[in-house]
C-alpha cells in the first residue's frame, strides 16, 4: 500500500542553521506516528513543513503520492492541533468545529450533523454554545482536536498538544487520544519531547536529533534495543556500561566491564574483537539480592543512595571505582536489603550492546 | 496636637480634590443651569425656570441641519479612519516588512501635530491640488487626525493576538482574505469599536480643521461659535447641554461595551 505521507530527502535550513537534514520518512495510513526528540531537533519544523507553514529548502513532501511541497496550507488536506490549541476566541465551540467544514462548502445540515457527531465523540454535547474561554484546559484540547478532525484530513498533525496540561490530565488525554485515533482510523503524526507520551500512544516512534532521524521503530524495540547512546538515554532511564568485546557466541557477546566478564545480547550488531561498546542495561532488569545469584551477570556493590518513589525504590549501587548502577527494587524486596553490601545481577539477554558513536567518528 | 498634625496632609489632599472637582464641574453645571432660565440673557439670578429653550432648539432648523451634517462627517471620517488604521496596523505587525517603526511613527504623527498647523498645512495642500473646501476636505482633515487613534488601539489588540490563530484558520482552509475577515477582524472587534467611538467624538468636536477646510455649511461647533459671536443666549446653553449629554452617553456606553468584551 502507498504511504500517506512521504518525506523525500527533505532539508530545511534557516541561514546557516540546519533545522532538518536529509529527512526520509514514510508514514502508513491509520498509524499513530510520533516524532520524538529534544527541542531544536527538527520535529516541529518537519510537522510545519507537512502542514504547509514552512517550505523545505530542498526535497519533496508527498501526500497520498501527490507532491504538495509548494501547496499552501489551506489547499492541503492535513490539519494541525496547535500547542496552545489556537481556538477562535470569538466563536462558540460548535462554530470553531464548523469552521473547516464551512470552508469546504458543506451545507448547513451536513455541518450540523458532523459537529454533533464529533462533540458526542468527546462527550462535549452540552458545551456546543460555550466560548473557548468558558472551557477547562482538557475541554479546549478536545475541541481543538475535533476542529482539526472535522474536515476529515488525510493526516492529523499534533504539535505537542498535551504540554500545557497538568500531569494527571495529560495521562488521561494520552489514553483518550489513542482511543480516538483507533476509533476514527485516522493517521496521526504527533510531535513531542516527552518519551513517556511517545511510548504510551505510538505505533511507530521516530527519534530525531539535530535535524536527523536517530532511530525509528515500535516502542518495544526502541526501549528494548535502542540503536544509539542518544536513544538509550532519551527513552527511559538507563545504565550504559562501557565495555570491551572479548568474544562472540551465537547471538550473545562476551565483554569485559569494570573488571568482570559479562554477557549481553548483540542486538543485530556485529561486534569486533577488542571493540569498545556500550551495554544498555535498564534499571528494572537488575535484580538486587543479599546472596550471590547462582547464574547470569553479577557483581558486588555498595548501596550509595536510596530514593523512595512510591511504587518502587530506586537504589544507586556503587560497583567499584565510583561506577554507579541505577537499579529499581520492588517494595516487597526492599526490606531484605537493609545492609550496605549487596549483589546486583541481571540476565544476559536483558542487556543489549550498542555502538559507541564517538569511537566511530 | 499630634493627631491634628498627622491629619493635616490628608485634609489638605481632600481639600484639593474637592476644589478640583468643583473647578471641573462648576462651569458645566452653570451652563446647564442657564439653559433652563426663562429670560433672553445669561446672568444670575435665574429667577423663573423653563424648558422652552429646548423646545426652541429642537425646532431650530439651523441646529438640526448642523447636527446632521456633523454626524454625516463623523460617520464618513470613522469609516475611512478605521479602514486606513486597521490596514496600517496590519502592515506594522506583518512579518517581513521593513521600516515598520517608521510606518508607526508616521501614522502617529497627526496626533501630536498642533491642530492649527495641521489645519493650515491641509488648507495649503487642498488649494495646491485644486480641491474645493467643503465636505470632502473636512472629512480628509478629520480622517488624518483620527487614524493614529485607530492605529494605536488596533495595534494593542493585534499584538496580544496569538500568532497561530491565523495559522489555524489557514490550516482549516481559509485563504488570507477569509482569515482576515473571519478571524483577525472579529478578534480586533472590541478594540476597534472603542477606536471608532473615539473617531466619532474627535470629528464632532473638531473646530480648527473644520474652520479652515469647511465651506458654507456649518458643522455643530461652527454653528455654536457663530451663535456665540452674536451674543450669549440660553438657547446656546441648551444646545451645548444637549451635545454634552449625548456625547457623554455615547462615550460611557462605548466604554461599557468594550469593557464587557474585554472580560470575555
Amino acid at each position: 500500500m502507498e504511504p500517506v505521507v512521504q518525506f523525500d530527502n527533505v532539508n530545511k535550513s534557516y541561514g546557516g542553521y540546519v533545522a532538518v537534514e536529509n529527512l526520509n520518512l514514510s508514514i502508513e495510513a491509520g498509524k499513530f506516528v510520533t516524532l520524538l526528540g529534544p527541542s531544536g531537533c527538527g520535529k516541529s519544523t518537519s510537522l510545519r513543513m507537512l502542514g504547509g507553514f514552512e517550505r523545505p529548502t530542498s526535497g519533496r513532501i508527498l501526500l497520498n503520492g501527490k507532491d504538495v511541497t509548494r501547496v499552501p496550507p489551506n489547499k492541503r488536506n492535513v490539519n494541525i492541533v496547535f500547542q496552545d490549541y489556537a481556538l477562535f476566541p470569538h466563536m462558540t465551540v460548535a462554530k470553531n468545529i464548523a469552521f473547516g467544514l464551512e470552508l469546504k462548502g458543506f451545507d448547513n445540515q451536513k455541518i450540523h450533523r458532523r459537529v454533533s457527531e464529533l462533540l458526542e465523540l468527546v462527550q462535549l454535547e452540552e458545551y456546543a454554545r460555550r466560548l473557548p474561554s468558558e472551557l477547562s484546559g482538557g475541554q479546549r484540547q478536545r475541541v481543538a482536536l475535533m476542529r482539526a478532525l472535522a474536515p476529515d484530513p488525510d493526516v492529523l498533525l499534533l504539535d505537542e498538544p498535551l504540554s500545557a496540561l497538568d500531569a494527571k490530565l495529560r495521562q488521561q488525554m494520552q489514553i483518550e487520544l489513542k482511543s480516538i485515533q483507533e476509533k476514527t482510523g485516522k493517521t496521526f503524526m504527533f510531535v513531542t519531547h516527552d518519551q513517556e507520551e511517545a511510548l504510551t500512544m505510538s505505533d511507530t516512534i521516530v527519534v530525531m536529533n539535530k535535524g536527523r532521524i536517530e532511530q525509528m521503530g515500535d516502542p518495544d524495540t526502541l526501549y528494548g534495543r535502542p540503536g544509539s547512546v542518544f536513544v538509550a538515554n532519551f527513552i527511559g532511564e538507563t545504565n550504559l556500561l562501557r565495555s570491551t568485546v572479548l568474544g562472540m557466541d551465537g547471538d550473545m557477546t562476551t565483554l569485559s566491564w569494570n573488571g568482570i566478564t559479562i554477557t549481553a545480547s548483540q542486538g543485530g550488531l556485529a561486534p569486533k574483537l577488542g571493540e569498545h561498546l556500550y551495554v544498555v542495561l535498564r534499571p528494572e532488569a537488575i535484580h538486587c539480592s543479599v546472596a550471590e545469584p547462582a547464574s547470569g551477570n553479577r557483581i558486588k556493590g555498595k548501596i550509595r543512595q536510596r530514593v523512595f518513589k512510591g511504587n518502587h525504590t530506586s537504589l544507586m549501587v556503587d560497583v567499584g571505582d565510583g561506577t554507579l548502577l541505577n537499579t529499581l527494587v520492588h517494595p516487597s524486596e526492599i526490606a531484605h536489603l537493609s545492609g550496605e553490601n549487596i549483589w546486583v545481577g541481571w540476565k544476559p539477554e536483558t542487556a543489549t550492546v550498542i555502538p559507541d558513536r564517538h569511537a566511530h567518528n | 496636637m499630634r493627631a491634628m498634625f498627622s491629619d493635616a496632609p490628608r485634609v489638605t489632599l481632600a481639600a484639593f480634590y474637592w476644589a478640583f472637582i468643583l473647578y471641573l464641574l462648576l462651569p458645566l453645571t452653570l451652563m446647564m443651569a442657564m439653559s433652563f432660565k426663562d429670560a433672553n440673557f445669561v446672568a444670575f439670578p435665574i429667577g423663573d425656570w423653563t424648558f422652552d429653550w429646548y423646545g426652541e432648539v429642537m425646532q431650530d432648523k439651523q441646529f438640526l441641519e448642523a447636527c446632521l451634517y456633523s454626524i454625516m462627517i463623523a460617520a464618513a471620517t470613522t469609516l475611512a479612519a478605521t479602514i486606513l488604521g486597521v490596514w496600517i496596523s496590519m502592515l506594522i505587525v506583518a512579518e517581513g516588512i521593513r521600516g515598520q517603526v517608521i510606518i508607526f511613527a508616521l501614522a502617529c504623527l497627526p496626533a501630536v501635530v498642533p491642530g492649527m498647523i495641521s489645519a493650515i498645512s491641509l488648507r495649503i495642500f487642498i488649494s495646491t491640488i485644486d480641491m474645493p473646501t467643503g465636505t470632502a476636505a473636512i472629512i480628509l482633515g478629520h480622517t488624518v487626525h483620527a487614524v493614529p487613534f485607530v492605529v494605536v488601539m488596533a495595534l494593542t489588540r493585534l499584538r496580544s493576538m496569538p500568532g497561530n490563530l491565523v495559522d489555524a484558520a489557514r490550516d482549516l482552509g481559509a485563504d488570507s482574505v477569509v482569515a482576515f475577515f473571519r478571524v483577525t477582524l472579529p478578534y480586533l472587534g472590541p478594540a476597534l469599536f472603542g477606536g471608532m467611538i473615539f473617531c466619532v467624538l474627535l470629528s464632532i468636536d473638531d473646530f480648527v480643521r473644520t474652520f479652515f477646510l469647511g465651506g458654507y455649511r456649518l458643522t455643530l461647533p461652527m454653528l455654536i461659535f457663530a451663535k456665540v459671536q452674536g451674543g450669549m443666549s440660553p438657547e446656546i446653553n441648551a444646545m451645548a447641554t444637549l451635545v454634552l449629554v449625548v456625547t457623554a452617553a455615547v462615550g460611557l456606553y462605548a466604554e461599557h461595551l468594550t469593557r464587557r468584551a474585554r472580560t470575555r
